[in-house]
């Protein structure tokens, strides 16, 4: 593998990033170049041993994700596996980002980024990434370097052959984990098939088996088909992200699905917990709950819906509205 | 460690203030739980959005009279459309039925249709006055009479919120901002109520929005605006519903002369487009609560 120009010094990188810097638009090329050699060679379906500390989304919020390393361990001491939604809605997603890229690339197997529906061109226009770039850099050739590199994120990781772990959860084209083995994923995230349900779909507690969205698009999955998918592959577990909780977590069908959600206090004003679930060598499963990181009270209250604007700066004038 | 008021004490995230006969209330609190999600989902009978702040409250109370005017997540969520007769598809729905017929013909159940969008028209929950005071449309002075559009029309200017009044920089003295749920609508857009308050010396406005962008295809804007004078101790309710084509919201900012970037931004501030939606249903209403 062709190392980095001899100019970046990938520890150092992380060292800034730690810090809350920027490193600078040609270092973020060269890193995220190399990154995509990395993943390109990985799997759609990512082996894993236990232990390992299992994060659900950030969306930006960079404090709390250097509470979750203060929390469960500095990488590589402690092995992570990220389920996604890295980018969007947090006021630092540019941070975030560069730091677990920086961090994959420099332990690919202690630290591993699945892709979630927000690492997407489509979706990061909308909801505050592309503008958090072009705001911190000027112009829009971060965005393009890093969403070209969300193209080859994995779509999932199976831990110790026995807990499948996605972003969203079940597709009804996929029963067995061969058939995620074959999706061509070095694209951006489609509206439909199987791709899209990966990062997409959410469980429904009530139901036992796939119902369309009332949206028009998009499944939720019942418990049938997580004891079906479950039993066809030979697993005990499926681990996801994609939904707020206050708790932190929600376990969801007899204990055979989690959903963990590692964004506290979500866009700054939810008042929310967070969690990451630890999995120890032998399987067995442990949220660590935790609330926002104190560094946010310094950005507290700068987002209130009707201003959301992850990359704008905060307005302290009283608000004479009409 | 950053730490949250609890439902429990509801004290701690509960401001009031007292302006002459006015009273004006908010709490903030987290959102709520999985056992009061599921609770108020049984309640209502439609699916909860995702950030539904179901202890937050903002109030308007005239003491002497009990009066009183509040804001809160339930009833607003109680107006939903709960039917699916309203019902909204996003704007790759028919390329997604289409496709998606190959490998899963199979699955045709949708689950509860509903509004998913959380379009509500709630411009608060009244609680009338002591002597029955309570929010109505003025009567109009010509009316029942014909050839009079003259005077119905100063009936109707008399009745309107004084914006040059709160265009003025009076010093505020209470303000607050309390939102009520939000839906990401699965990243297909935007849907927020939230309730904001700023109280003067002399009077004070509530503004609750509705504020709902559903990409590439619609953009909803709610608004009851609530004006209190304090020395007439008078009420005025204003509800205005603007709505446009997403297409044409689009076309209007460019048009403004905002370049693509800006208009990504102004797609998400319900400030900057409000005004570009043409109004669909307008409505004043009014309360006098001077005790005679």
């Amino acid at each position: 593998m062709p190392s980095l120009p001899s100019s970046v010094d990938l520890d150092e990188c992380i060292a800034r990033l730690y810090k809350k810097e920027l490193l600078a638009e040609s270092v973020i090329e060269a890193i995220c170049a190399k990154t995509k050699e990395l993943l390109m060679r990985e799997s759609n379906v990512v082996h894993v041993q236990a232990p390992v500390t299992v994060v659900g989304d950030i969306h930006g919020q960079f404090y709390d994700l250097i509470e979750i390393f203060r929390i469960g361990g500095w990488c590589p001491d402690t092995n992570y596996l990220f389920l996604g939604d890295y980018v969007d809605r947090g006021m630092f997603s540019v941070e975030t980002i560069s730091l677990l890229v920086c961090l994959k690339l420099r332990y690919p197997d202690r630290i591993h980024l699945i892709r979630g529906n927000h690492e997407s061109r489509g979706v990061t226009q909308s909801y505050g990434f592309y503008t958090e770039c072009v705001r911190k850099y000027n112009s829009a050739n971060i965005w393009h370097h890093f969403t070209d590199l969300f193209d080859y994120l994995t779509l999932s990781v199976v831990i110790n052959n026995q807990i499948f772990c996605v972003h969203g959860g079940l597709s009804p084209s996929i029963h067995s984990i061969d058939q995620i083995k074959v999706i061509d994923r070095y694209r951006e995230i489609p509206h439909e098939g199987p791709m899209a349900d990966l990062v997409w779909s959410d469980p429904d507690p009530e139901r036992d088996e796939f119902s369309l969205s009332p949206r028009g698009a998009g499944y939720t999955f019942g418990a049938q088909v997580v004891q079906k998918f479950l039993s066809v592959n030979n697993m005990v577990h499926i681990l996801r992200a994609h939904q707020l909780c206050q708790e932190g977590y929600q376990t969801l069908f007899d204990d055979r699905l989690s959903t963990v959600w590692s964004a506290p206090n979500y866009c700054y004003r939810c008042g929310n917990m967070a969690s990451v679930l630890e999995v120890d060598s032998n399987g067995g499963r442990f949220f660590n709950i935790f609330a926002a990181a104190p560094e946010n009270d310094q950005v507290k209250d700068m987002q209130m819906p009707d201003k959301m604007n992850p990359g704008g700066e905060p307005g302290a004038l009283p608000d004479y509205f009409l | 460690m950053a730490t949250f008021p609890s439902p429990s004490s509801p004290s701690s995230a509960t401001k009031t203030h007292r302006q002459y006969s006015f009273l004006v209330t908010t709490t903030k609190l987290p959102i709520l739980k999985s056992d009061p999600i599921d609770a108020l989902g049984a309640r209502l009978g439609i699916p909860i959005p995702e950030m539904i702040f179901g202890d937050n409250l903002l109030s308007l109370t005239h003491v002497p009279s009990g009066w009183s005017l509040s804001f809160s997540a339930e009833p607003a969520l109680d107006l939903v459309d709960k039917t699916g007769a309203s019902m909204l598809k996003v704007a790759y729905a028919s390329e997604w039925s289409a496709t998606r017929e190959k490998t899963s013909a199979g699955i045709k159940e949708v689950v509860k249709p509903f509004d998913w969008s959380y379009s509500t028209s709630y411009r608060g929950t009244e609680t009338r006055g002591a002597n029955g005071e309570a929010l109505a449309k003025k009567k109009k002075a010509g009316e029942g009479k014909e050839g009079k559009e003259g005077k119905e029309e100063k009936a109707e200017k008399a009745e309107q919120i004084p914006l040059e009044l709160l265009r003025r920089r009076d010093p505020i003295l209470f303000a607050d901002e309390v939102v009520l749920y939000e839906s990401e609508l699965d990243d297909n857009g935007i849907s927020v109520l939230s309730v904001k308050v700023r109280v003067m010396e002399q009077r004070m406005l509530i503004l609750c929005r509705f504020f709902m962008r559903l990409d590439n295809v619609v953009v909803r804007v709610r608004d009851t605006r609530v004006y209190a004078d304090f020395g007439d101790e008078k009420v005025i309710r204003e509800w205005t519903s603007r709505e446009d084509k997403f297409e044409n919201v689009k076309r209007n900012l460019y048009m403004s002369g905002l370049m693509p970037d800006a208009i990504t931004v102004a797609l998400r501030d319900s400030n900057q487009i409000a005004n570009l939606l043409p109004v669909v249903e307008h409505e004043v209403e009014s309360v006098s609560l001077k005790s005679a």
